[in-house]
């Protein structure tokens, strides 16, 4: 009974006041599509940097009689791999024999290989560290290289740019995000103002003819709710048209293995939603307080 | 101070009763000011131990030039302010102890009606006084049948489903007394009611607040309109710079 009273009230003044009521979901739908788009390339680029990360692994060679003069001794190499067992920061290590490494040579380099006498390449162990953080020191626990090992490389240069570029990216989604969060919040609050302040004089007759503070700023939130949900549907549609139509067009030209993927659609949809919905009814309820003073 | 001649009107059987403070005939007063003052911020004083006591079904006209605290007053009896000292009683309770959660309860018990009408604007006549019982939670079936009772009563009876800005200001007066009235409250305050009107209107105004207080409503009104008041022959309360300076049975506006 008293639901129906409220929806009908709120449902009259989105009509009464229809301009105000269209501002208000332009405004959600605005700020809503922006943030949808920041957080679906956020979570991309993110991924993108996890996928990278990846590629940072220790390779520990051994001597072949080419390089040192003679071939590591497996005793040397079992004593290696004691110490990357042992390692803390290492997740897993896997041994690459002469045959495994020709074998990967040949898939990638045909021509070159193609007419080698014999097999040139040292055994290796592939180290993959628990976090890409922590590659500089696995590297670093192999110094000075221990008997029988060659050389220890992890693409210093590289480990080093992925890494920053990763943390910038996280940080600025991250403040970006915050940011495009506060300002649509902001603006949101700024147009439920507005529109309530332009129906100030009615809210004081309410007051003045017995109306308890709910029964005023029920319909209000309710209004707020409403606007809330239409401006983030429209915008979770648009994302939807950009993310079927556009999308394709841009992603051919990119290369992108499987294991990069933004957030799920229907998980970002959700957060726009909800986002809408809350800063609409709360919004909504908390402006009235200072209209409620009479 | 009190029982001034004002311009000469002979007040005979009044004089007795002017002592504000003379036991009620019928049970508790409607309202009652006692040395109630109002200072707003910085330091005006809009009313300065103003006392006096209005009986149930009494007609009371508040005086005085712009300033003199008639608004406060209306104010004050609404909650809309809380007096700075003194006590405000109506119907026998007091506004201070009122809580903040009980105002809706009072001001539903108290018809109010105001110079600009207050009507909502985006609201037709019916819908307008059909808003004071929906804020009370009055049934759809009584406020059909008391809304258009209410308004063929204030003579609005063919112009139920027009807008305020359809309307004269006489016709928007009537409209607001009868969202004032629909609910027969016993205190009926009006601020200024006529002010916006021309004579004759106000007079058709004036004798609908009449008929209202024939039916035992208090009815409390602020006004300028020195013709009304002189013709009335109702109460006056007179204030000049927030004191009272005249309480009359039958007085003129002084």
């Amino acid at each position: 009974m008293r639901a129906r009273l409220f929806i009908s009230e709120a449902f009259r003044s989105l009509a009464a006041n229809i301009s105000t009521s269209v501002a208000a979901v332009m405004t959600v739908l605005i700020g809503m599509f922006l943030l949808g788009l920041f957080i679906a390339l956020g979570s991309w680029v993110i991924s993108w940097t996890d996928h990278v990360k990846k590629d940072l692994v220790v390779n520990v060679y051994f001597c072949t009689d080419l390089t040192c003069g003679e071939e590591a001794a497996p005793k040397q190499i079992d004593a290696v791999r004691a110490g990357l067992a042992s390692n803390p920061d290492v997740r897993e290590f896997s041994f690459i024999s002469k045959e495994q490494a020709l074998e990967e040579m040949k898939k990638r380099y045909p021509e070159i290989t193609g007419n080698l006498a014999r097999n040139p390449l040292p055994p290796a162990y592939e180290v993959i560290p628990v976090d890409a953080d922590r590659v500089q020191e696995v590297a670093a626990s192999l110094e000075p290289a221990p008997a029988g090992v060659e050389k220890v490389t992890y693409g210093e240069k590289k480990a080093e740019r992925v890494l920053q570029v990763a943390t910038i990216i996280g940080a600025i989604f991250l403040v970006g995000s915050i940011i495009l969060l506060i300002a649509s919040t902001i603006l949101i609050a700024n147009t439920i103002r507005l529109s309530i302040f332009s129906r100030r004089r009615e809210i004081e007759v309410m007051k003045l003819v017995g109306a308890t503070n709910w029964f005023v700023r029920a319909p209000f939130m309710l209004e707020g709710i409403v606007c809330g949900l239409a401006g983030s549907v429209v915008a979770v549609v648009l994302l939807l048209l950009a993310k079927e139509l556009a999308l394709p067009g841009i992603m051919g030209r990119i290369e992108s293995p499987d294991d990069i993927q933004a957030w799920s659609f229907p998980l970002v949809a959700l957060i726009l939603v909800c986002v809408s919905l809350l800063v609409g009814a709360v919004g909504s309820g908390i402006t009235m307080r200072r209209f409620l003073r009479i | 101070m009190l029982n001034g001649g004002g311009d000469g009107v002979p007040a005979p059987a009044a004089t007795a009763e002017t002592d504000a403070t003379a036991p009620p005939p019928g049970g508790t007063p409607m309202i009652v000011f006692e040395a109630v003052t109002k200072v707003y911020d910085p330091n005006v004083v809009a009313l300065r131990e103003a006392s006096f006591v209005i009986e149930k079904g009494e007609f009371v006209f508040l005086v005085g030039p712009s300033g003199s605290g008639k608004s406060t007053i209306m104010r004050l009896l609404l909650k809309e302010l809380d007096p700075t000292g003194g006590r405000i009683l109506v119907g026998g309770r007091e506004l201070a102890r009122l809580k903040g959660s009980k105002v809706p309860m009072l001001r539903r018990n108290l018809g109010c009606v105001f110079q600009d009408f207050k009507l909502l604007t985006d609201r037709t006549a019916y819908e307008n006084v059909a808003y004071a019982l929906k804020v009370q939670g009055e049934s759809k079936r009584d406020i059909r049948s008391k809304v258009p009772e209410i308004l063929a009563l204030v003579g609005l009876g063919a112009k139920m489903n027009n807008h305020p800005h359809e309307l004269s200001g006489g016709e928007q007066q009537r409209v607001s007394i009868a969202r004032a009235f629909v609910n027969h409250p016993p205190l009926l305050i009006c601020d200024e009611p006529t002010g916006n009107l021309d004579p004759d209107t106000s007079v058709g105004i004036m004798q609908l607040l009449y008929r209202i207080n024939r039916t035992g409503t208090t009815v409390v009104m602020a006004t300028h309109d020195r013709e009304m008041v002189d013709k009335m022959r109702k109460r006056v309360i007179a204030l000049e710079e927030g004191t009272v300076v005249r309480d009359e049975r039958r007085g003129g506006y002084g």
